[in-house]
């Protein structure tokens, strides 16, 4: 189990946010939250004060109720949104300072999967990995042995020539897993990636994330699945109101003490 | 050189992909770029015309012909000739005969001789050519050679001092109402190319979604709909195009035959510009249309 570090702030700090964050920065950190706030246009407060410290090759579940706020923080990760205060740190690199030209590089150092899996309807399978790779300019004489690679790797020979709405959930979530892997990213981000499947196909899928963890990515996934986090005793962060509530490793979905009742 | 192409291709099949995706909208797009090329190459054409009559009208004016009663003898049309050629303001002048007179009209363009045979008798007269040293001067020799009884009264002279301002005015007031004509058409189609960026960007918004998700840049997002632009730009250039490139000339040939005393010319050279200038600015529509599409409508 990788080392955690776990930062609390406190909140009646005379310090402003800036000098308090820049006193932490932990090396071993993959990805590092220091002091995030997020407030929306319209006023929503969706994260009010969130340290998290997750090194390499970490494997954390994100759980809270709905609008607790871990959407926000898998927005914030891929800089679809800005943090209104306190930063952010993948691989080192400001995510506030990151300039928009550079922001797909981030975005391809960070595979992304989805509930609603986010395929193409008219493309193949083989396309609709392809298209990933297509997309960001890979070479195209390598995208034809890469796609089937990480095809393999979610077990989806044979299914290439297949349409989206020609398969189940699971194969359909195990295609968009393959779309995220084309990169070989070094983050592997899954938002409520069961949330449309059944129990029997949503073991199938934690078993991929957790082999592609055993190959040295690093994954956060956001979930409501209390069974598959209690089964698992991986670290588990809890987001409650916009703050994390609680951080440990080898973790339930609930606390222990509210679990006792 | 791959990745290059591999850009190049994806864009060129995109932007195909949603020019007959919404079909309707483009073709729309591609008729408004048609009809602004075919007003723009028809308003140089014109222009251009007019131009060519405005300079030989010069080069005509600082002369007349004074033309002479057919009863009028050579012995006395001489002496009126040594008279005029007295006069400080004259610069030279020249006796056209009848004959001469005649084999000059045989000449215009577009006259059929076989309809002057018909004619039996020669009804043109003998004229004096006067050429003046100042243009100015002319009106008060037509003045003066009106009174002598030597010369022909129906008509007397072809002075006729306005020609000249009535083609420039012509040729300003066309040039006017085309250039206003033609900077509207411009505004509306490039906001319908616009309209037509935008739709296909609708059309499009899931594979957009999925492209930004993987780390495509903004540019490689957007070169599909630029490329849309340019091919409407280009369809509608290429049609306005062929049309006045092949209409010139007949055009040019019909108006000969009703206006036989208008020098109107046949200007390869000048056709070449004027074609070459709509399919620029057809490209410039095509691209200034779809780049205002896409600035607005792919920011985040």
């Amino acid at each position: 189990m990788p080392a955690t570090i776990t930062t609390q702030p406190t909140r009646t700090t005379l310090l402003p946010a800036k000098a308090r964050v820049a006193a932490v920065v932990p090396a071993a950190s993959q990805i590092s939250l220091q002091g995030v706030q997020k407030t929306y246009p319209n006023g929503t407060v969706a994260l009010r004060d969130v340290s998290l410290e997750i090194p390499k090759q970490d494997f954390v579940f994100l759980v809270g109720p709905s609008g607790a706020g871990k959407s926000t923080l898998v927005r914030l990760l891929i800089r679809e949104e800005k943090v209104t205060a306190g930063s952010i740190y993948v691989e080192g690199q400001d995510l506030s300072r990151l300039k928009r030209r550079h922001l797909p590089y981030l975005r391809r150092k960070i595979g992304m999967v989805f509930q609603d899996f986010k395929l193409l309807p008219n493309l193949t399978v083989f396309n609709n990995v392809g298209f990933a790779l297509r997309v960001t300019e890979g070479a195209l004489r390598h995208l034809k042995p890469k796609v089937e690679e990480v095809l393999s790797i979610v077990g989806l020979e044979g299914k290439e020539g297949k349409y989206p709405d020609q398969l189940s959930g699971g194969e359909q979530q195990r295609v968009a897993i393959a779309r995220a892997l084309v990169h070989d990213p070094r983050i592997f981000l899954a938002d409520e990636p069961t949330g449309n499947l059944d129990p029997a196909t949503s073991w199938e899928i934690i078993q991929l994330l957790l082999q592609i963890n055993a190959r040295g990515t690093t994954v956060l996934m956001a979930t409501h699945n209390r069974e598959i986090v209690d089964v698992m005793r991986r670290r588990v962060v809890a987001i409650e109101g916009g703050q994390i509530v609680r951080d440990e490793d080898a973790g339930g979905y609930h606390a222990p003490a509210l679990e006792s009742h | 050189m791959h990745r290059l192409w591999n850009r190049i291709d994806f864009a060129f099949s995109s932007a195909w992909q949603n020019f007959w995706r919404n079909a309707a909208v483009s073709i729309a797009s591609v008729l408004i770029v048609w009809v602004v090329l075919l007003a723009l190459g028809s308003l140089l054409l014109v222009l251009h015309s007019l131009d060519q009559i405005v300079a030989l009208e010069k080069t005509k004016a600082s002369a007349i012909s004074v033309y002479l009663a057919d009863t009028t003898p050579l012995s006395s049309a001489m002496d009126f000739k040594l008279h005029l050629e007295s006069d400080p303001r004259v610069s030279s002048v020249e006796y056209v005969s009848k004959d001469q007179a005649m084999a000059r009209f045989r000449q215009l363009p577009a006259l059929d001789p076989s309809v002057i045979d018909t004619l039996g008798t020669n009804p043109l007269p003998a004229s004096l050519d006067v050429t003046v040293k100042d243009i100015r001067d002319l009106g008060a020799i037509d003045q003066e050679v009106r009174t002598s009884p030597l010369v022909d009264k129906s008509p007397a002279t072809n002075y006729e001092p306005n020609v000249i301002d009535k083609i420039i005015l012509l040729a300003r007031v066309a040039g006017i109402a085309g250039l206003v004509l033609i900077i509207g058409l411009t505004g509306l189609s490039i906001f319908i190319i616009m309209l037509t960026i935008r739709t296909a960007i609708y059309l499009r918004r899931k594979e957009i979604e999925v492209m930004k998700l993987v780390g495509a840049t903004d540019w490689f997002v957007r070169w599909p709909f630029i490329v849309e632009g340019l091919i409407v730009g280009v369809v509608g250039a290429v049609v306005a195009v062929l049309i006045v490139g092949f209409g010139y000339r007949p055009a040019v040939v019909n108006l000969q035959s009703v206006l036989i005393f208008v020098p109107l010319a046949f200007d390869p050279y000048y056709l070449r510009v004027v074609l070459a200038a709509m399919l620029g600015f057809g490209l410039l529509l095509g691209s200034v249309g779809s780049y205002l599409g896409v600035r607005r409508f792919l920011k985040q």
